[in-house]
């Protein structure tokens, strides 16, 4: 007689089959269900969070969740959603001092204060950090002088006043990541690092992933506008 | 359906199969021997209770995995704004991933329910089996070693002040487990083992 299976064999054999089997029909079935995206920095990914006190030029400092900017329910193209762009910084290098003034251009040409912006709002965030390197010693105090551009402060930001940096004073949230967490939940690199993310909290554009690349170029290229999308029915 | 109502589907098969694995199974299982034989006998209603449990943990850690997927497409749930808010805690990529390898928790609890399903399910097709012993002795050490995680998840929890329901389900299926696994243990190594009735 033909024998089809062997009734003696070891029921390991076939439970680990069974049991396997399963685990695989589990996965096949979140495969087939779900599109997961990684948290990252990178574009394409979620940003991370980015929690702490921040600054907003009065009542103090407070609690900051970058969650709360989100929006799930926002689709490519929808000029209504709100963009941000997160500025990893630090009061004491010389770089991100002189590029305050850039931050200070880009902000008030894209926070939906400007009549010739047409398109989707962009917030601006600091997060300022205190880098690892001599004579970078920062403080609430600073970041606050450093934001506000207050003179005679005698608040030192890179070795001058802070009321003497680059720019105009800035009106947006400076978060105090003096301690670096953020910074390296977001696996920073160095300061100025800028990221532009859209507003459902998927991140468009590093400047750490784009070398030579402006961030008013970016929001430029990636930010909807009104203008654009009449032009282009 | 109803995240709520959806969560029934794991616990009421933890919960059978928690009171199946303890003594008062006997008692509970006792009008539905007729209907279902593996009931009856000591150890056959433990082996029953331990893989309906197994199955359950099995179950609702892909769930979970699930979940984690959903949120990171910035889709929910079963967000809500009590303390009961799985996405919140399942979402959360600081506490979502083993501190060690990076990897989902509920993919490691699908996995650990699948190694346990196979214990249970070859122990219980083959109970005399020499390799029996080793197995039973396994799935104890590894629901021990769960009570560890339990309560590093548990940490995590009240850090968010949150609670994950579906998590406390798969936690409570890791208990009934080990109170499955461990009276078996105790069974084989005792004269009880082929005692039936």
């Amino acid at each position: 007689m033909k024998q089809i299976y062997d009734d003696h064999a070891d029921i390991r054999t076939k439970a680990a089959i069974r049991v396997v089997s399963l685990f695989f029909v589990g996965l096949i079935i979140i495969a087939a269900t779900t599109s997961p995206i990684a948290t990252g920095t990178k574009a394409g990914e979620r940003a991370p969070p980015l929690e702490g006190k921040f600054y907003n030029g009065t009542g103090g400092w407070t609690d900051f969740n970058l969650e709360n900017y989100w929006d799930p329910t926002w689709e490519e193209g929808d000029v209504s959603g709100q963009w941000v762009v997160i500025d990893f910084m630090d009061t004491d290098c010389p770089y991100c001092i002189r590029s305050a003034e850039d931050v200070s251009i880009n902000s008030g040409d894209f926070d939906g204060s400007n009549p010739q912006w047409d398109g989707a709002i962009v917030n601006f965030i600091a997060s300022a950090t205190e880098l690892d390197i001599n004579g970078h010693d920062s403080s609430r105090a600073e970041i606050a002088a450093f934001r506000d551009k207050t003179a005679d402060s005698g608040q030192s930001c890179g070795g001058s006043d802070c009321g003497n940096r680059a720019g105009s004073a800035h009106n947006f949230p400076y978060i105090d990541d003096i301690d670096q967490e953020n910074m390296k939940e977001w696996k920073v690199g160095g300061t100025p690092s800028y990221y532009l993310i859209q507003p459902d909290g998927i991140i468009a554009w590093s400047s750490s992933e784009n070398p030579g690349e402006d961030l008013r170029d970016a929001i430029l290229a990636l930010v909807p506008r009104e203008s654009a999308q009449q032009g282009g029915a | 359906m109803d995240p709520n109502l959806q969560l029934m589907l794991y616990v009421i098969p933890t919960v059978v199969g928690l009171l199946l694995v303890l003594p008062i199974g006997r008692a509970l299982a006792s009008p539905f021997e007729q209907m279902l034989p593996s009931l009856v006998g000591e150890r056959s209603r433990i082996f029953s209770g331990l893989i309906v449990t197994t199955v359950a943990g099995f179950a609702v850690s892909i769930q979970t995995l699930w979940i984690s997927s959903k949120v990171s497409e910035g889709g929910n749930f079963c967000a809500s704004n009590s303390v009961f808010s799985c996405d919140d805690v399942i979402g959360n990529s600081a506490y979502n991933t083993d501190p060690i390898f990076g990897l989902p928790w509920g993919g490691i609890g699908a996995v650990v329910f699948c190694v346990l399903l196979y214990f249970a399910y070859s122990s219980s097709v083959e109970p005399n089996a020499s390799w029996v012993g080793s197995y039973l002795n396994l799935g104890t050490a590894m629901t021990f070693g769960g009570f560890f995680v339990i309560g590093l998840l548990v940490f995590y929890e009240l850090e968010m002040e949150k609670i994950c329901q579906y998590c406390t389900t798969a936690h409570v299926a890791n208990v009934a487990a080990f109170i499955g696994f461990y009276r078996l243990r105790k069974m084989n190594d005792s004269g009880e083992w082929n005692i039936e009735g």
